[in-house]
């Protein structure tokens, strides 16, 4: 044999063994992802977080599926599973606890996080208001949740499995947070999100009175386990620097593209399902005192197009089914046009979603005023509460004065005072969260009104839910840490009140 | 790096070619010789050679070779060997001399295969008596004996240890498994390599919760071009395939051109068969649709007395006159066969016709193959064009070329949709049990061109399902294998393989106006195009020896260097509205289309080596070792070491005072092994996606929810093993058993975390899975007359416990799929794959409670586990003569299914035993359930009307776990060899015509459906909603032999 050629073959292939076999280094470069950023503009993520969040407790999902029907703005006439309280068990609603954290709430952790650390208030305060927005609705849902241990999955002192705060100290902080936010946005800098920021294209003003209003909403859920709080943080709020709402103009609202992706979520499921009708809790009241809001809301029946009609909760399937021709379809406004059965309304695709409006903050004036707290008086609460109703009315397009006050003037609407006026601002309020089921059923909880809402004949509690079940994916990833929150809180079932729920025996319009 | 590895095996190449010049021809000897079998009839492709001087050739088609050796090279006494897979090889002493020496070989064949030639990793033909792992081939005649659609649905039942599930799902993917599942989320498929090239099995699937299953790419191999599998069972025997070898390795070689002195033969093989639905449920035939007993159309979508209903409480059948979807006042009468008239029957046809030939210098073999199958679902279609030439050059006595190309076209036209949500049969189980579908079927759109159905709130008609929104998918594939080989020196060779695998998928998914679940009713129709790129390259280089260092020891060893590419690319275009009707093209969006867009690299350089030695050709001990280095690793993790050892030892040769009439072979083995793991790509670093899609003009990025890991380390197997063969009776019995231990460390998880951490999981290292089990597999010749019958029969049987040893910290499971709140998982303690879902609350007497005559729904428990407890294969062959009949049969035991299927048809009140407590009489109902009332402690006396009670089941698991047990009558087979007459007048050996049959007869204990489903290749399994059964096929094959 060749020698030389063996040996220049043998030493060819020890080069090759060498050099594959010495560059571990240089490999990795190939594990550099092409798809994804390890960093995004603060701005696109914002949109995306705000995208979420609203549409997931304003939009369809927790509203339809849950919270809406609990507090019988609407009822099911076909499929009627979550009208029982059968479909709200810990799986079905485990999506309103897991999904928040790691969408929305994260999201704008991060957003957060990039402001503070560049110090640009218009980045963060506006990150760290709608923040607290989420996390009210899911502590008012589920009690006790991960607050202060939250959102620190990739810190550098990771936490996996995050310990429940009590509700307590989740309001207390997320007061404190606002309070902050408010104050830094007085010196707004330079930069903000702009036309990032799909609800207030950035405006740091704006942003503040947000605050300052969510502020004042979150102290009053806590009239009856802490009044002196309630009160003090009531009052710091409506009277902070930069203000609250000052009138329909200054709304939160989220104006939807309605191309067909980012649709207003309750059109989206308007176009193949029709397993929704009208409460006959929320129609009777209606329909009691000639609500001009009646053709908004709702459809006329198609048994009787003349006529508009609620039908009851929580029937068997059955009997919920007898009433689909003869109670009332969601308003027009909500169906995007042609379904899978029939043209319906139009424009629902980009109807706008009101977040948080000119109308509560003025039924929160009336009750402060009607219980004479946070610096107002008896004496101002009819002012507060026609505004609130007329702020309600125009925001739903009814804006002819003679209807308004004929509305007003109507003897269940017109104010009475007292515990009545309590009651009345309770109803009203309740009336004009129509689309916030989540608010409303919070409200619901504090002041018992409208007292006509009851579970119905086949639901599976006898009992209006006060809460929803942990999540099953806490119970078996972040097991010890709930099983801690349930010894705090109570078991964990529809039952168990939240912290701010535990004396109802102290709301005057309970009893 | 890739330029200079390229440059070094380039370099490597042009050394080679260089110093082919320096090797010149002299005066040589020349050995030839006849082959044949005991018969003497001529065998060809019988390898035959002087392994110390690494020369050779192979049989032609007249069982004839011949070699030459170079004058100088060797003369005096030399070992001549020939074999052939199949075989047992023969050694016979020649003398070298100048001129002609002639040897001839009568080869046994070896049923028992406990010896022979068997390929094994790297496709290194060995003899497997001196193999210390476990591994086990089929050969073609075995594997074809009945033809199915996917090649790896023939190896059911023939491989123990092998678990084979067919997806149902006509072109469907095919769930394998060897040995049990070692990764937790990880892959848990084997590895495929054709002749040395590793090639995708990656599967698009769906799952019990709706999708589509577009079948698992391996599926694209025609069976009519393989000549043998072998099964390497675990990471002992597949321990140089790298890393990807910890599943096992199923190693495919193509079937090869040959010296036909000149002629060139022919092969030619075609099928048909017919096909049917071979489970479909029992429905019951006695009362329509509705509620409570009433039923009237109006819309059919709740504006009629419960015409919204999707369920069968209403009227009994009993031929009243009632409004309907076909019309007012239609006679309500029973359609018991509406779900049976809806499928069609299906037919297959394959043909396939190769040609081979060529002389001792230069061989090739080219094939064509074609398949065409129509669904059993109305317009459904297949086909399947694979084209294959593979070809050898001599180009001197040392230097030799091998290349093979093989291009497939794989064709599928509307595959029905599996699962909820999407699936065809999902339309049957919410449904009316009335409804004619002749109806359905004459008429797909009523008078104004909207959709025609019995129902318009939830469901599509199923015709104008597979017929108005079309369906297509089409992959492209090259696999292309190119080698050159040096002969160093007469025991030493250097060779250089590039292989690659490629293919292109592009799925074009088409939804007609008023598609219930895509179609955005404002638009005229969406669309979903899916276009996937694959590409795996590996190029090798490998040096090795074979010598005959004494009389007595025998040493080879391979050195080699791999490097390994990978690259995927997935592109989807969706929207829900496009503008002009029927054109599904993204020009016609209506809404913006959304965009995805992936690439995937990865790449891992190895250095590997093995060396064994076999003393006095009864003790044959052997080592390996592999070096990778991954791309997916971080720096200081990527390079990591495994070993492995395996030793065989022959008894009956060791001590021939063993072997009696009784005992003709013993041998036993053992075998360590260790095999790293490495991660997915971009797992290292949490990155944002974005979102083609803008809110109005505004960009969107999210956060991903996997926290990533900058420290993950390889995941690492280990495997110890033991094996016992024996033959008896000359070879007329056999039983090679195997006892394995198995176990997975450092598993990188997706770990769930509480999500309120912002995150749904992060990638970490932990966990141990362990599996231990047994493969037995049992042959023999239990008859064997002089008059020529014969009574072939083999047993597979293998059995696998695993356990999930452990999690990380406090975690006590890992969800692997979920579906209806009940879910898979890997539970700390249990084995891999325990069903959990709510079960019936009980008293302490395990007595189910009731509260108002309704079964209380209890905890979330254990309910049962997807793993079989065993499974086994039955084979058994009869000749006589001209005849054979062969049947086999495929035994699954224990497992369990959760049955969503049944969960819904009792829902619905559509299938046979929702009968129960139906009375007429809705004020009288029917049903006492048979527990102990909460309240009181006593018997339930409260009687509850049927719908509400099978209402009240929904969410409870328990009632729906099945024993997921099954007997298969998996293949049955009758041939027939034609006379030699018939075959000589088409210039070949032998034409057979058979009688073929699959799935011809099912046993199970879960009723209504097909238990054996799967509706894609990963970890998720064990749960079914509406599979499609699969087909049982009748019909015949004519194969025609060179």
């Amino acid at each position: 044999m060749h020698k030389q050629t063996t040996v220049r073959v043998l030493a060819g292939f020890a080069v090759a063994a060498g050099l594959a076999g010495c560059d571990p280094d240089d490999i990795t470069k190939v594990n550099e992802n092409p798809n994804n950023p390890t960093d995004a503009p603060a701005g696109a993520v914002f949109t995306n977080a705000a995208v979420a969040g609203i549409g997931r407790f304003l939009g369809w999902g927790y509203n339809g599926r849950g919270a809406g029907l609990v507090i019988q703005h609407l009822a099911q006439t076909q499929y009627p599973d979550e009208d029982q309280y059968r479909r709200l068990d810990a799986n079905s609603t485990s999506g309103f606890f897991n999904t928040p954290y790691t969408a929305e709430l994260e999201d704008l952790q991060k957003v957060a996080d990039a402001g503070q650390e560049a110090d640009r208030p218009a980045i963060y305060g506006p990150a760290l208001a709608l923040q607290a927005l989420i996390f009210q609705y899911i502590t008012d849902t589920f009690g006790d949740v991960p607050y202060s241990e939250a959102l620190k999955g990739d810190a550098e002192d990771a936490v996996l499995l995050p310990k429940y705060d009590a509700q307590k100290d989740i309001y207390a902080g997320l007061l404190a947070t606002l309070t902050t936010v408010s104050a830094d946005l007085a010196s707004p800098g330079t930069v903000t999100l702009g036309s990032a920021d799909p609800i207030y294209g950035g405006d740091p003003a704006s942003w503040q009175r947000f605050s300052n209003t969510l502020r004042a909403r979150m102290a009053l859920r806590l009239i009856n386990v802490d009044a002196a709080t309630a009160a003090s943080e009531l009052q710091k709020a409506l009277t902070a620097p930069g203000g609250v709402l000052r009138s329909n103009a200054d709304n939160a609202v989220m104006e939807w593209p309605g191309d067909g992706v980012f649709n207003n979520s309750w059109a989206n499921n308007f176009q193949t399902r029709d397993d929704h009708r009208m409460s006959k809790t929320l129609m009777d009241i209606m329909l009691a005192s000639n609500d001009p809001r009646v053709p908004v809301y709702a459809q006329p029946t198609v048994s009787d197009p003349t006529k508009y009609a609620g039908m009851p909760n929580g029937l068997t399937a059955t009997v919920a089914a007898t009433w689909f021709n003869t109670s009332s379809r969601p308003g027009a406004v909500f169906y995007p046009g042609a379904t899978a059965y029939g043209n319906y309304g139009g424009g629902g695709a980009s109807f706008p979603t009101q977040i948080l409006t000119y109308a509560e903050l003025q039924f929160i004036r009336a009750e402060a005023a009607q219980r004479g707290i946070a610096g107002l008086t008896a004496g101002q609460a009819k002012g507060f509460y026609d505004a609130a109703i007329t702020a309600s009315l125009n925001q739903w397009g009814i804006t002819n004065a003679g209807a308004i006050s004929a509305f007003l003037a109507h003897p269940n609407v017109a104010y009475k005072g007292g515990t009545d006026g309590l009651k009345q601002i309770a109803v009203q309020k309740w009336i004009a969260l129509y689309t916030d089921g989540g608010t409303a059923w919070a409200e619901w909880r504090r002041t018992c009104q409208p007292s006509t809402i009851a579970p119905g004949p086949a639901a599976v509690v006898q009992y209006v839910p006060r809460r929803f079940f942990y999540s099953t994916t806490e119970i078996s990833a972040n097991s010890e840490n709930v099983a801690a929150a349930v010894a705090r809180q109570g078991p964990d079932n529809f039952a168990t009140r939240v912290y701010w729920d535990t004396r109802p025996t102290a709301a005057p319009t309970c009893s | 790096m890739a330029t200079r590895v390229t440059y070094v095996l380039a370099s490597a190449v042009l050394l080679l070619a260089a110093s082919t010049r320096a090797a010149h021809a002299q005066e040589p000897t020349r050995v030839q010789g006849l082959v044949t079998n005991d018969a003497r009839v001529p065998l060809s492709g019988v390898s035959v050679g002087i392994a110390s001087l690494g020369v050779g050739a192979f049989t032609g088609d007249d069982g004839r070779y011949s070699f030459t050796i170079p004058a100088g090279r060797a003369t005096g006494p030399a070992t001549l060997t020939a074999r052939r897979i199949g075989f047992q090889p023969i050694n016979a002493s020649i003398n070298l001399s100048a001129g002609t020496v002639t040897k001839d070989f009568i080869l046994a064949s070896s049923p028992t295969q406990l010896e022979g030639v068997v390929v094994t990793a790297l496709g290194i033909t060995r003899e497997k008596s001196q193999l210390g792992t476990a591994m086990q081939q089929v050969d073609a005649s075995e594997l074809n004996r009945s033809r199915d659609q996917n090649i790896v649905n023939q190896l059911a039942g023939k491989v123990s240890g092998l678990t084979v599930t067919g997806s149902g799902t006509q072109g469907g993917s095919t769930k394998l498994t060897i040995r049990g599942a070692n990764s937790i989320l990880g892959n848990n498929n084997p590895l495929f390599v054709v002749d040395g090239a590793p090639v995708s099995n990656a599967s698009r699937g769906g799952s019990p919760n709706g999708g589509t299953d577009f079948g698992s790419a391996i599926n694209d191999i025609n069976p009519d071009d393989v000549e043998s599998i072998s099964v390497l069972k675990g990471p002992n025997a597949a321990a140089l395939y790298g890393s990807r070898a910890s599943n096992g390795v199923i190693v495919i070689t193509t079937k090869k051109g040959r010296a036909t002195s000149g002629r060139v033969a022919t092969e030619f093989s075609t099928s048909i068969s017919w096909d049917a639905p071979s489970v479909l449920p029992d429905w019951q035939d006695q009362y329509g649709q509705g509620f409570g007993g009433e039923f009237e159309f109006v819309d059919g979508a709740g504006g009629g007395t419960n015409d919204g209903a999707d369920e069968s409480w209403g009227p009994k059948l009993d031929g009243r006159l009632i409004d309907q979807f076909t019309g007012p006042q239609q006679p309500w009468v029973a359609n018991p066969d509406n779900v049976k008239d809806f499928f069609t029957g299906g037919r297959s046809s394959a043909a396939n016709l190769a040609f081979r030939g060529g002389t001792d210098r230069a061989n090739a073999r080219l094939s064509l193959g074609a398949e065409s199958i129509q669904g059993y679902i109305p317009n459904n279609k297949f086909q399947k064009i694979t084209g294959m030439l593979s070809g050898t050059m001599q180009v001197n006595p040392k230097f030799s070329a091998d290349a093979t190309l093989q291009y497939m076209n794989n064709d599928a036209r509307n595959r029905p949709g599996v699962g909820y949500n999407t699936g065809i049969l999902e339309q049957f189980i919410w449904f009316g049990r009335q409804v004619d579908m002749g109806a359905l079927k004459a008429k797909r759109f009523d008078e104004n061109g909207n959709l025609y159905n019995w129902n318009y709130n939830y469901h599509n008609n199923p015709y104008w399902i597979q017929y108005e929104n079309p369906e297509n998918d089409e992959r492209d594939r090259f696999i292309g294998v190119g080698s050159l080989r040096y002969s160093i020196l007469p025991w030493l060779d250097a060779t250089v393989r590039a292989t690659s695998d490629l293919y292109r998928l592009n799925i074009n998914q088409q939804f007609a106006t008023g598609n219930l679940n895509y179609s955005d009713p404002s638009y005229s129709g969406a669309f979903n195009f899916t276009n996937d790129y694959r590409n795996e390259t590996n190029l090798d280089f490998l040096v090795s020896a074979n010598k005959q260092v004494t009389q007595k020891l025998d040493v080879s060893s391979t050195v080699g260097l791999n490097r390994r590419s990978e690259y995927f690319n997935t592109k989807t275009q969706s929207t829900a509205g496009i503008s002009v009707p029927l054109i599904y093209n993204v020009s016609n969006a209506a809404i913006t289309p959304t965009l995805n867009q992936q690439d995937t690299r990865r790449r891992v350089n190895s250095v590997f080596g093995s060396a064994s030695g076999t003393w006095g050709g009864w003790v044959t001990l052997e080592g390996t070792i592999r070096n990778d280095i991954s791309s997916t690793l971080p720096i200081g993790e990527n390079s990591y070491v495994y070993p492995s050892g395996n030793l065989s030892f022959v008894l009956t040769e060791a001590i021939p005072a063993l072997r009696s009439n009784a005992l003709s072979f013993a041998k036993l083995r053992g075998s360590i092994a260790r095999v790293g793991t490495d991660a997915d790509p971009y797992q290292l670093r949490t990155t944002y996606a974005g979102n083609s899609n803008k809110f109005g003009k505004l960009p969107l990025f999210g956060l991903n929810n996997t926290i990533a890991n900058a420290n993950l380390k390889p995941e690492i197997t280990t495997s110890n093993e033991v094996g016992l063969e024996l033959g008896f009776f000359n070879g007329r019995a056999s039983i090679d058993a195997t006892y394995y231990t198995k176990s997975t460390r450092n598993q990188i998880l997706n770990l769930t975390v509480s999500p309120a951490s912002g995150f749904t999981s992060v990638a970490i290292n932990a966990g141990e899975i362990q599996n231990k089990g047994w493969e037995v597999l049992l042959g023999g010749t239990p008859v064997r007359m002089a008059n020529g019958f014969e009574w072939n029969s083999s047993l597979t049987w293998a059995r696998n416990r695993g356990e999930v040893v452990e999690l990380s910290g406090s975690l006590q499971t890992v969800n692997v799929g979920n579906a209806w709140n009940a879910t898979v998982e890997a539970r700390k303690g249990e084995p891999y794959g325990v069903i959990r879902g709510i079960a019936y609350d009980r008293d302490d007497n395990g007595r189910i409670l009731t509260e108002e005559g309704f079964p209380v729904h209890g905890e979330r428990k254990v309910l049962g586990n997807i793993q079989p407890d065993w499974t086994a294969g039955w084979s058994n062959t009869f000749t006589y003569k001209r005849f054979a009949l062969s049947a086999l049969l495929d035994i699954r035991q224990g497992g369990d299914i959760f049955s969503i299927s049944s969960m819904f048809g009792q829902y619905a009140g559509v299938f046979e035993e929702t009968l129960w407590g139906r009375e007429v009489d809705w004020d009288n109902p029917g049903i006492t359930f048979n527990g102990i009332d909460v309240e009181t402690g006593q018997p339930n006396t409260t009687t509850v009307i049927s719908e509400e009670y099978f209402h009240s089941l929904f969410q409870l698991h328990e009632p729906f776990i099945y024993d997921n047990s099954y007997v298969k009558l998996r293949e049955l087979r009758v041939g027939y060899d034609l006379p030699a007459s018939w075959a000589a007048r088409l210039n070949s050996r032998a034409v057979n015509l058979a009688l073929v049959g699959r799935n011809l007869f099912t046993k199970a204990k879960i009723n209504h459906i097909d238990p054996e489903f799967s509706y894609q290749t990963g970890n998720f399994q064990g749960m079914e909603f509406a599979p499609l059964p699969n087909a049982r096929s009748i019909g015949f094959n004519l194969r025609v032999t060179p």
